[in-house]
């Protein structure tokens, strides 16, 4: 591709993030801050029966003490309103804030927590996904029929959100077939964990306030903000220092409301700063757990012809952003597979766990992983190999998937081909190791953004976009968009951006989206930017317009290189005049139509862009103790096209490494009492860097006219999807049974392989 | 609240008898602290300056391994690696590069943890514990100082100077094994020590087995020197594969349930044999044994 011209160059947020000279927002200090608390339900679920604030308010150094009735009485969340900055009444889960506090430092504030008296009176624990969803079940929130959900939601006691993926007739075509195979797959729940714990800072400026907070979305923090604390966008800024990661963790908004609110009643700058304990029980981002049931009907020759899937996904105390995940975690159990009938159906439902929230590709690795050990299942019921019958069965150009899409030129066929080649699939290997393989797909997400392109007198660019930077390097990518269409280098261009009041509005580092759509928005941007300059050179070397190229640091008329003006030149001209400024938004990517039938549609059946993958994992497993090691994985990626490949690969390599987690080591483990029983990296197992396999990583590049600039589409999460479910067919081959739960621990496939259940 | 930095053992004594708690590295003191599990003590006294208790020195009676030898230290000196190898497999997989530089090996043993990875293989090689106080200095079993998980039978004014370890037999090897589920900053979920001794036709002539993480200290196993001497490496497997789980007595947490630990704790056992018989045999196996060998996440 012509846009790859430009492999490397050196991250704009780099050589600060190296150095430690970068800032990031537990770093801001202000004159007379305060150190902000939280007082914590600490029990699952229980109503109020006692709350007195008075003996934290008298402590010396104490400035500010609030519960819910002191900020507005405001129900928040989208789609689902069904929460409260704090409880009021009934604590829903262990990390509900029941108070906050402001002190001049962090043990006063911590003792003033401390004094704080709540009595509670105990309500019953829900905390099954099955229990709940039954006739009589204790009900999480008593209210929830009075909640004001938006759009096609429906709701059901106990199911913030159901979705139905229905298409064909379902019985008829399961009646045909040969073979009908039923599967059970559990997932437990896990973390984003960045590894920056959150910090918020807050200051009051008259009827404004600014807020640095460690946010992937700082457009929907500052609309929290403006909601629960009933204020104009106007009269909040929000700004984010470096972000120290966020793998959605940090998508949403979370405490900036709860900091603004200390700092005003306290007249004084507030921060606040999570322990890594905090960071893992109190945002209402977490993976969320998943029960799957899948039943599929084969024909003798391989052909799949019918699916019906049941899904309950922990949705925790309150919805988040969650209310689309029944009808994604339905569309990755119907899969990129063709078939004559489909009926998925699938439940958000609450508990008094942690809320669930947008973790990279939610919903997708758990049920990418039910649904591809499922599909091992399947071709070994009809004695096919996994890959000839992932071949069979997969869809392609033209071909109707299984909400009623039909496909453009796609590269899953190609990434299949490219994963299993590139790995030792088929070889002879010693007896405790295999190749697993698994494909996936995961959607690209449309959407508003906007950007700002200037050319200062010196020559120097800048890109003023409301776009975050969360490490994926999409921002930065975003210079080379500038350059090709100005003809300058990546280099000449600083951004601004992370600042709510200096941008146009972005979605934010969420849904793979930056490149998809605020690369559409400089590339726009840029271009006006472009008409400018060869305006301006058409003047200066008598040509016209359309005949000035701009390359390599000039404008020159096409065909006669010599006869050139440097853009350094042209922006001392344009400093006297009109200035070089662009603007750039333009119309996203139109969302595809579905024939399926979609009860509960959240508008994700339809997928623009939709993106694919095929992992091929190489594992070694240690019979006597069930221990698996990922060896090495063969990765191939249909992304369309890549513009800057040395972030691709870090997208892919990163993203396999967070599977190889939720695949082995990485799950919540609750108590009786429905609290997180790991909430530490020492119990709480990530990967570490000794840990990681050899990565091959083959992208398949077929650029989509519906996708991002250059046919660009997200790859941020596609590359977290489909490692699980490798590893997982790796084992299963091993074992000569999947592995049931994830993660799949070393104690649960010993435990499979000898035959037990846990 | 005090801070004193001592640069002679007498200084530190006076210091502890004085009340202050003994800190080197700080990796077991330090990150307790910070995750509540006990807070730091109000008076410390830092031994890290101490040049008397480093070094590692052959003697008439053997060995003196000082107890400010960090684990990076262990995991690479020629007498630890050559000749009581067990000590450096475990030395090898502690916490990350970071810890294993500023942990000691007397920290390690003081801080009791009946899953510290020094502590078997110190059991099997017969290690005793150098105690000093303002008022002398005694000498201890390892089985007499540790009283239960976190607990030594140490006095509040001694300090661990020195670990003692006897003359390194002809013909014997030890190795140190444990289950773990990735391969840095881990802690043993079980983990076993072995020492043997072969005799000229290749059997066993002595042997010793110890377990970490199976029981509230470390877990010496009874029988196997009778149960082993005359087998064969090869034969001795599932026989103390039995014996260590029989003996174990696990409990089941966050890491494990007690009865994976039981079956764990066998296999590791029998590996920590298998190893320390070939390395008896004269048979190279790089440290740590665990990525030499590919065990647990290796």
């Amino acid at each position: 591709m012509a846009i790859a011209e430009v492999p490397r160059f050196v991250r704009a947020d780099g050589p600060d993030k190296v150095t430690g000279s970068g800032r990031y927002a537990a770093d801001i200090n202000l004159t007379g801050q305060l150190v902000a608390k939280f007082r914590y339900a600490g029990v699952s679920h229980a109503r109020i029966t006692k709350l007195d604030t008075s003996a934290a308010s008298a402590m010396p150094g104490v400035f500010a003490v609030l519960t819910a009735a002191d900020v507005p009485d405001v129900i928040y969340s989208p789609v689902v309103p069904d929460r409260r900055l704090f409880a009021k009444d009934v604590v829903r889960f262990e990390g509900e804030l029941v108070a906050a506090v402001a002190a001049v430092d962090a043990a006063t504030a911590q003792a003033a927590v401390d004094a704080i008296v709540v009595e509670y009176e105990d309500l019953p624990i829900v905390d099954d996904l099955e229990a709940a969803m039954a006739d009589g079940s204790p009900l999480v929130h008593q209210d929830w029929e009075s909640y004001a959900v938006t759009g096609d939601t429906v709701q059901r006691p106990n199911v913030a959100s159901f979705s139905s993926i229905e298409k064909g007739d379902v019985d008829t075509a399961m009646a045909s077939a040969d073979h009908v195979v039923t599967s059970r797959y559990v997932a437990d729940g896990c973390h984003a964990l960045p590894i920056e714990p959150r910090a918020v800072v807050a200051q009051w400026e008259g009827e404004k306030v600014t807020i640095w907070t460690s946010t992937q979305v700082p457009f929907d923090a500052r609309a929290g903000v403006c909601e629960t604390l009933q204020m104009p966008a106007s009269k909040v800024r929000v700004i984010v220092p470096h972000l120290g990661g966020g793998f959605g963790g940090k998508c949403g908004f979370h405490f900036e409301a709860h900091v603004a609110a200390l700092a005003k009643a306290a007249r004084r700058p507030v921060k606040l700063v999570f322990s890594r304990q905090e960071e893992m029980v109190a945002p209402d981002r977490r993976r969320e757990g998943m029960i799957v049931d899948i039943t599929s009907g084969v024909k003798a020759d391989g052909t799949l012809v019918a699916r019906t899937g049941w899904i309950a996904i922990d949705n925790g105390a309150y919805t988040a952003d969650a209310a689309f995940f029944p009808q994604l975690a339905a569309m990755h159990v119907a899969g990129p597979y063709a078939m004559e009938a489909v009926k998925v159906e699938a439940s958000l439902v609450y508990t008094n766990h942690q809320p669930s929230g947008s973790v990279r590709a939610p919903t997708a690795p758990q049920a990418c992983w039910a649904l591809e050990s499922h599909t091992d299942e399947l071709a070994a019921v009809v004695g096919m190999d996994p890959v000839e019958f992932r071949r069979a069965n997969i869809v392609d150009e033209g071909v109707e998937g299984a909400a009623g899409q039909v496909y453009g030129e796609i590269g899953l066929r190609r990434c299949l081909d490219a994963a299993v080649g590139a790995s030792a699939y088929g070889d002879d290997l010693p007896d405790d190791e295999a190749v697993g393989v698994a494909i996936s797909w995961w959607p690209s997400f449309p959407g508003p953004s906007g950007a700002y392109i200037k050319i200062d007198s010196d020559g120097s660019g800048m890109i003023i976009t409301g776009a975050q930077e969360c490490g994926t390097g999409s921002v930065m990518t975003l210079r080379m968009l500038a350059a090709k269409e100005l003809g300058m280098e990546p280099e000449d261009f600083q951004l601004v951006y992370q600042d709510t009041s200096a941008a146009p509005y972005d979605t934010g580092a969420t849904g793979s989206q930056t490149l998809l759509n605020n690369g559409r928005a400089v590339v726009e941007g840029a271009r006006e930017v472009a008409a400018q300059l060869r305006d301006l050179a058409a003047d200066q070397l008598e040509a016209a317009p359309d005949d000035i190229v701009l390359a390599s640091g000039k404008a020159h008329v096409s065909g006669s290189p010599d006869k050139a003006v440097s853009i350094v030149e042209l922006a001392g001209i344009a400093a006297e005049g009109e200035m070089l400024i662009g603007k750039g938004s333009g119309t996203p990517p139109e969302y595809p139509s579905v024939s399926a039938m979609c009860v509960g549609d959240q508008g994700l059946a339809g997928w623009a862009g939709p993106q694919f993958a095929c992992h091929a994992v190489h594992v070694r497993l240690d019979r006597e103790t069930g221990v698996v090691r990922v060896l090495d994985v063969s990765a191939a990626h249909d992304s369309g096209t890549i513009i800057n490949p040395v972030a691709a690969h870090g997208q892919v390599e990163g993203g396999i490494m967070m599977g190889v987690g939720q695949a082995l080591t990485e799950g919540t483990q609750y108590g009786d009492d429905a609290k997180q029983r790991n909430t530490g990296l020492l119990e709480y197992k990530l990967q570490t860097a000794a840990d990681a396999p050899t990565i091959r990583t083959e992208f398949i590049e077929i650029p989509d006219p519906n996708a991002g600039p250059y046919g660009a589409k997200g790859l941020a999460e596609a590359p977290n999807v489909p490692t699980a479910a490798a590893i997982a067919n790796g084992v299963a081959k091993l074992v000569g049974t999947p592995v049931r739960q994830l993660p799949m621990t070393a104690e649960r496939v010993w435990m499979t392989s000898e035959g037990m259940s846990s | 609240m005090s801070f004193t930095i001592a640069t002679t053992v007498d200084e530190a004594l006076v210091a502890l008898g004085a009340g202050a708690r003994p800190i080197a590295g700080g990796t077991d003191l330090v990150v307790g602290a910070r995750h509540g599990k006990a807070a730091l003590p109000g008076d410390l006294v830092a031994i890290d300056r101490i040049d008397e208790l480093g070094g590692v020195e052959l003697d008439s009676a053997g060995v003196r391994v000082g107890a400010l030898m960090s684990h990076a230290e262990l995991m690479t000196d020629p007498v630890i690696v050559g000749s009581y190898t067990a000590i450096a497999d475990a030395s090898a997989l502690v916490g990350s590069p970071s810890t294993r530089h500023v942990g000691t090996l007397g920290g390690n043993v003081m801080n009791g943890s009946p899953a510290m990875d020094t502590g078997a293989p110190l059991t099997v090689l017969g290690a005793t514990a150098e105690l000093r106080s303002v008022t002398g200095s005694r000498t201890v079993s390892l089985d007499e100082l540790w009283a239960g998980p976190g607990r030594t039978t140490a006095d509040l004014g001694e300090l661990l100077v020195a670990l003692h370890l006897p003359p390194a037999q002809d013909r014997c090897g030890s190795a140190y094994v444990r289950l773990e589920y990735r391969r840095a900053m881990e802690i043993a979920v079980v983990g076993a020590a072995a020492a043997v001794t072969l005799a000229a036709d290749g059997t066993i002539a002595s042997a010793a087995v110890a377990l970490a993480a199976v029981a509230p200290t470390i877990l010496s196993v009874d029988g196997v020197d009778q149960a082993l001497v005359g087998c064969t490496p090869a034969d001795a497997g599932p026989v103390v594969a039995a014996l260590a789980s029989e003996q174990a007595a696990p409990i089941s947490d966050l890491r494990a349930s007690d009865r994976y630990r039981r079956h764990c704790i066998g296999v590791m056992a029998k590996r920590a044999v298998d190893a320390a018989a070939r390395r008896a045999d004269g048979e190279s196996i790089a440290v740590p044994v665990n990525r030499s060998l590919g065990i647990g996440a290796a």
